[in-house]
């Protein structure tokens, strides 16, 4: 439950607040947070969203393995954020639908007290966070309707639960390659990083243009053509180029499963995602 | 993290027969269709028919232990280890839920539900008419239940009351369901019971609305209309990868259950509409609060 008498991204009648661009509320078109769902084994898929996701796998066989060393990548990552590394707050942005080991329940684990944000623009990713993703007693979640695109909003909101004059890891898991313009990504990166404090961490996984050059790029066409948000893929170099300025933290930005793996099995598992996390100095 | 984890899936041992029975079902399904057996040569060497079959594979009935092993056999099951699993299976998933004792009051099509509910690791409802059976209170329960039972002596009364209340342990059992509500506006407005019963009720509601794993969403009434208009409805998800959703509407006489893909997905859809369109659980809880104040 939020910590606070009103909560971020509701309009004073409490129902969700309007975003600047609704996406729409169509179960006939693929929308990539439930074609993810899809492809990590859940039920909150529609025909569309099987069909956009069986179409991708066609032309990219490990998919499914792929996106769920995404999401193994995301809980060792705040594993190490909420352990290692001390973190007690995390903005997560593009919360997706929620599946296992989710933010606030790996962070809480390790430490009860952690504060988590979490951002979609998505109305029914929204609502399913809002029932499901419920804090422990002792630390704070909370939600908000805001487009990645807004920085600006997120981040005014997320003030509500978070103390900016305090470390902050901004998680941007598997989310910025729906910012297709690059001038944008970098941009959006750049605001965030900048509003947090030194001490603050950036993680994020992007899925990957030179990994599987071949069938990942149809595999984004047949996508593109079927979901209602288009992506974009990127180089190593050009995930890199996220974590400019920030101390990068070993080993690096590398294929999501090689990133402080549990096991060799592990780090073994096909991936098409490069993943890395920085430190604010 | 709590030591309940809300949605995850409950140990083998409390998944309770009817859950077993879906598994074994499907189970069964699965090797049958492997196997290129149809339901009618399946349904002949078991001396039934193709729908026993069907209903067998659904879970909907209890499971012979001979009925399962010339399954197994007809099916190319010859692995003793795994022979021995499906027919352990077949023997638990007919055990008796703890609802058995009420068998006098209860009808078969609400007896299956209870067994879902039972073994659900997410419960949606949407609830147009009153509050959900797993939040009432004694006295609101007592008042909606002589509201369909006007003859009833009673005897036959308290046991009604005393059957739904006993199943709200589920609320309170390790590793419970989550479950997730959205309560028309006009189920709250209708003081059942009483204005005094129904103020104890939304106090029942704020509170129970406050367990971490249950979530309370108020669809007021300027909104929803679309969305609503199928009227009161469940959606019952398992932990199981493999178990489907099951919809459950219940009607005056008998319930339906939907678990056709198609189907289902169409109620999972209002149910999401509908949970982006009602108020927050925060606001929620204002709203109740407030509600309560007025009752």
């Amino acid at each position: 439950m939020t910590s606070h008498g009103t909560p971020a991204g509701e309009r004073p009648d409490g129902t969700a607040a309007e975003p600047l661009e609704r996406p729409t509320f169509d179960t006939s078109v693929a929308h990539i947070a439930r074609v993810y769902n899809y492809w990590l084994g859940g039920k909150d898929n529609y025909a569309a969203d099987r069909a956009a996701g069986d179409r991708a796998i066609q032309s990219y066989p490990e998919m499914v393995s792929s996106v769920r060393s995404n999401r193994a990548f995301l809980a060792r990552v705040v594993r190490y954020l909420a352990g290692e590394a001390g973190i007690r707050q995390f903005l997560d942005i593009g919360t997706g639908i929620p599946a296992a080991n989710n933010t606030h329940e790996v962070a809480q684990s390790t430490a009860p007290d952690c504060r988590v944000v979490y951002v979609d623009n998505d109305p029914i990713v929204l609502a399913h966070a809002r029932a499901l993703l419920t804090s422990s007693p002792g630390g704070a979640t909370d939600y908000i309707d805001a487009d990645l695109r807004d920085p600006g909003t997120i981040l005014s909101q997320a003030a509500q639960t978070l103390d900016f004059s305090r470390p902050v890891a901004v998680m941007l898991i598997a989310v910025l390659h729906l910012i297709v313009e690059n001038d944008d990504a970098y941009r959006i990166v750049a605001e965030l990083v900048d509003v947090v404090p030194p001490g603050s961490y950036l993680a994020l996984s992007h899925v990957a243009s030179d990994i599987e050059p071949g069938k990942q790029a149809e595999a984004r066409n047949r996508l593109n053509q079927m979901v209602h948000e288009k992506q974009t893929h990127r180089s190593h170099a050009e995930v890199a180029r996220f974590f400019q300025g920030l101390q990068i933290i070993e080993p690096g930005v590398v294929p999501v499963p090689q990133w402080r793996p549990d096991s060799d099995l592990e780090a073994k598992c096909p991936s098409v995602m490069w993943g890395g996390v920085g430190r604010k100095c | 993290m709590s030591t309940a984890q809300p949605g995850s899936e409950p140990p083998a041992e409390t998944l309770g027969p009817t859950v077993l029975r879906i598994m074994l079902g499907s189970q069964l399904h699965r090797l049958r269709e492997a196997a290129g057996v149809t339901p009618d040569q399946a349904g002949y060497a078991i001396r039934a028919s193709r729908s026993k079959i069907s209903r067998m594979e659904r879970g909907r009935v209890g499971f012979k232990d001979r009925d399962v092993a010339d399954l197994l056999t007809l099916y190319g099951i010859t692995d003793e280890h795994m022979r021995a699993g499906l027919l352990a299976l077949a023997r638990q998933a007919s055990a008796p839920g703890w609802w058995s004792r009420y068998g006098d009051i209860l009808p078969d099509w609400f007896e299956a539900y209870l067994g879902l509910e039972a073994a659900a690791s997410v419960i949606r409802a949407f609830e147009l008419q009153f509050v959900h059976g797993l939040f009432q209170t004694e006295a609101y329960a007592r008042a909606v239940t002589l509201l369909g039972h006007r003859a009833a002596p009673a005897e036959e009364i308290d046991r009604r009351v005393s059957l739904r209340l006993k199943r709200q342990d589920l609320l309170t059992s390790p590793g419970p369901p989550r479950v997730w509500a959205v309560i028309d506006e006009a189920a709250l407005r209708r003081p059942v019971g009483g204005g005094r019963v129904m103020r104890g009720q939304l106090d029942r509601l704020i509170e129970v609305a406050q367990l971490p794993h249950v979530t309370v969403q108020v669809m007021p009434f300027g909104r929803g209309g679309h969305a609503a208009a199928g009227g009161s409805f469940t959606v019952l998800r398992f932990g199981e990868a493999d178990l489907p959703d099951v919809v459950y509407i219940e009607q005056l006489t008998s319930a339906l259950y939907l678990e056709k893909r198609d189907d289902v997905d169409h109620y999972v859809e209002v149910m999401d509409r509908l949970g982006a369109e009602a108020l927050t659980p925060a606001a929620t809880a204002r709203f109740l609060t407030d509600l309560a104040r007025q009752t």
